[in-house]
């Protein structure tokens, strides 16, 4: 009977919360009409703070790569004193408020700045520029995160291997190390792609034009309700759902690759 | 080399493979010091406890992981005739993950050799293996080090290990190497071991936990149902297995597997051979245990029996008496 109990008690509270995630999604649909929705998919300016977030946030995710992986492979391999201070650094923009980075990164970027004034002629901010300053503050952690656990989840015996099969540091990386943290990379990828497209607070303070489309949203809604940011809303949700269809497609067969390996090497069987 | 756990066998492979820098000191092979050189420039073989088989990639591009473009061309021929040797040639293109144990260490053994290293370190490679593909594995593996040549410091400690496969044996200590030394001097019946003490080789073999073995060798006489005889000088002598006729055997025989008689009996045991008593000495550390050394014709073999049952018996120096063992007590440790 107390089994039961335990049981039941689990079912509801994982019921409670998948139905508090997909509720608000079923109910959007309601907010308007079929001929008013066809209407609202067709304005442009929503096409154009769409097409600017996933531009902007292509490039971003495309610079964060070339530094942060990098970056993610010395945290994760070279051992200097006090790296622990580093990985400290690294959660910063994940733990600040984005209209707090925002505003951190306007006394860096805004017109005032020392660093402004010595490249005349170049829009920081309230530009496409600053869209992607912003988003590549505020992505950051999930890239360097994500590769570093990716390159720390990789058996050192195979590195160690490589080494004495005659490869030095840099071959190690690309024919080793690279290859089996290529699904925890890819990870890293889509979510801070997936959070570049969804930041608001800290492109709010450095771009609030031209708008993304969260601000496009944010607008549409101050001013004509959820009426008027439906439209928005719902090509974000396509995009969502298509996004978690890609996760789940690269996490379960990248998985299954990952996971048999460390099986062969961690253990042998016997001969059956 | 042997030695307890702890010992510093691993660390000492980490430091000459250069996985690890030494604090003080210096590694020379074939008098070139290597202390100051990279991993992938010091041109050695090492394989881990577990095969660590790239995952991402197949047998064949594993085993040549260690070549470049223009070796791997050339040594096509050899690459193939050296899988063959292993008995792997039908696994070259398959993934890694559906290999047994013994294969992916063959795989992985492969993978090193076929780079053609100054030196093989090896550390445990049977370690993680069932005892039947041990036994197989261990018989392959001297014959294919034998062949390639190439010098292996092979750590570890399983007593059978070192007789299968060892031409000379290291002792390490809490990181200090104690005793190096042929093989022979830490059998029982070597005949370089005096008749009253064992070697301070042997000493320091035995004070790791093992029990010592007599090592002798034979040929395969006959063989067939599972039973094999083979001959040793004018002795035939039986152990159970599968072997090839006419090939020459090296057979480890434990002290405490002979029984001794003073009479011809007959038992269930298929060996017994009239031997000579040499000399009595206490079993190393053990008084209750006596090691009763015994002549047979040409060769040698030590018995051990308990001091009681030794004048109970009333056995001395001098006395003939018989040696009996089971066809199950002789193992075969190699076979060429």
């Amino acid at each position: 009977m107390k089994h039961q109990g335990f049981n039941i008690a689990i079912l509801i509270l994982s019921g409670i919360t998948v139905a508090y995630i997909i509720y608000p999604l079923v109910t959007i649909l309601s907010f308007t009409e079929p001929a008013e929705l066809l209407n609202s998919l067709t304005r442009p300016q929503v096409w154009n703070a769409f097409i600017i977030s996933l531009v902007s946030a292509t490039i971003s995710t495309s610079v964060l790569a070339l530094f942060g992986i990098p970056f993610a492979y010395f945290l994760a391999k070279y051992t200097i004193p006090g790296k622990f201070v580093l990985r400290v650094i690294v959660i910063i923009p994940l733990v600040l408020p984005p209209l707090a980075s925002g505003a951190l990164l306007l006394g860096v970027f805004g017109p005032n700045s020392p660093l402004v004034k010595s490249f005349p002629g170049v829009e920081f901010t309230q530009s496409i520029l600053g869209v992607i300053i912003a988003q590549i503050y505020v992505s950051s952690p999930f890239m360097i995160l994500a590769s570093q656990a990716a390159f720390e989840s990789v058996d050192e015996s195979y590195e160690k291997i490589a080494r004495v099969l005659g490869n030095n540091r840099l071959e190690t990386f690309f024919r080793i190390l690279l290859p089996l943290a290529k699904t925890g990379i890819i990870i890293g990828v889509i979510m801070s792609w997936v959070r570049a497209v969804g930041e608001l607070g800290a492109t709010m303070m450095m771009a609030y034009n031209p708008h993304t489309i969260s601000i496009q949203i944010f607008e549409d809604n101050a001013i004509g309700g959820l009426r008027q940011a439906i439209s928005g809303i719902i090509l974000v949700v396509v995009l969502a759902i298509l996004i978690v269809i890609i996760f789940y497609i690269t996490t379960t067969k990248g998985r299954q690759i990952l996971s048999l390996g460390n099986l062969a090497s961690s253990s042998s069987s016997g001969e059956q | 080399m042997i030695g307890p756990t702890g010992s510093g066998k691993t660390t000492l492979l980490n430091l000459i493979a250069g996985l690890l820098k030494p604090d003080q000191g210096s590694i020379i092979i074939d008098g070139l010091d290597i202390t100051n050189k990279p991993i992938e420039s010091r041109r050695l073989g090492y394989t881990f406890q577990s095969p660590s088989l790239f995952p991402h990639l197949n047998v064949y591009e594993n085993i040549v992981f260690g070549l470049d473009k223009r070796s791997k061309k050339e040594n096509n021929i050899q690459i193939t005739n050296f899988l063959k040797d292993l008995g792997i040639s039908h696994l070259i293109n398959r993934r890694i993950q559906g290999l047994s144990g013994g294969e992916m260490q063959k795989v992985s053994l492969a993978r090193m050799l076929i780079t053609k290293p100054k030196a093989m370190l090896m550390d445990e490679p049977l370690a993680h293996l069932d005892n039947p593909t041990k036994r197989r594995l261990r018989l392959d593996l001297r014959r294919v080090l034998k062949i390639q040549r190439v010098p292996v410091i092979y750590v570890t400690h399983f007593e059978d290990d070192v007789y299968a496969l060892a031409d000379s044996v290291s002792t390490l200590h809490n990181g200090v190497i104690e005793y190096t030394d042929k093989l022979e001097s830490i059998f029982l019946n070597s005949s370089f071991s005096s008749s009253s003490s064992y070697s301070s080789s042997s000493s320091s073999f035995l004070s790791n936990g093992f029990t010592g073995g007599n090592y002798l060798e034979g040929e395969v006489v006959r063989s067939n149902a599972g039973v094999t005889i083979f001959s040793i000088g004018s002795h035939l002598l039986e152990t159970l297995g599968s072997y090839r006729v006419g090939s020459k055997v090296g057979i480890v025989l434990r002290p405490e597997d002979i029984i001794l008689s003073k009479e011809n009996v007959n038992t269930s045991a298929r060996n017994i051979v009239r031997a000579k008593v040499i000399s009595i000495t206490k079993q190393h550390n053990e008084s209750g245990i006596a090691d009763i050394h015994l002549l047979i014709d040409k060769f040698r073999i030590t018995a051990r029996i308990t001091e009681e049952s030794r004048t109970a018996l009333g056995i001395r120096e001098d006395d003939f008496i018989f040696a009996i063992f089971k066809a199950s007590s002789p193992q075969v440790v190699r076979e060429e």
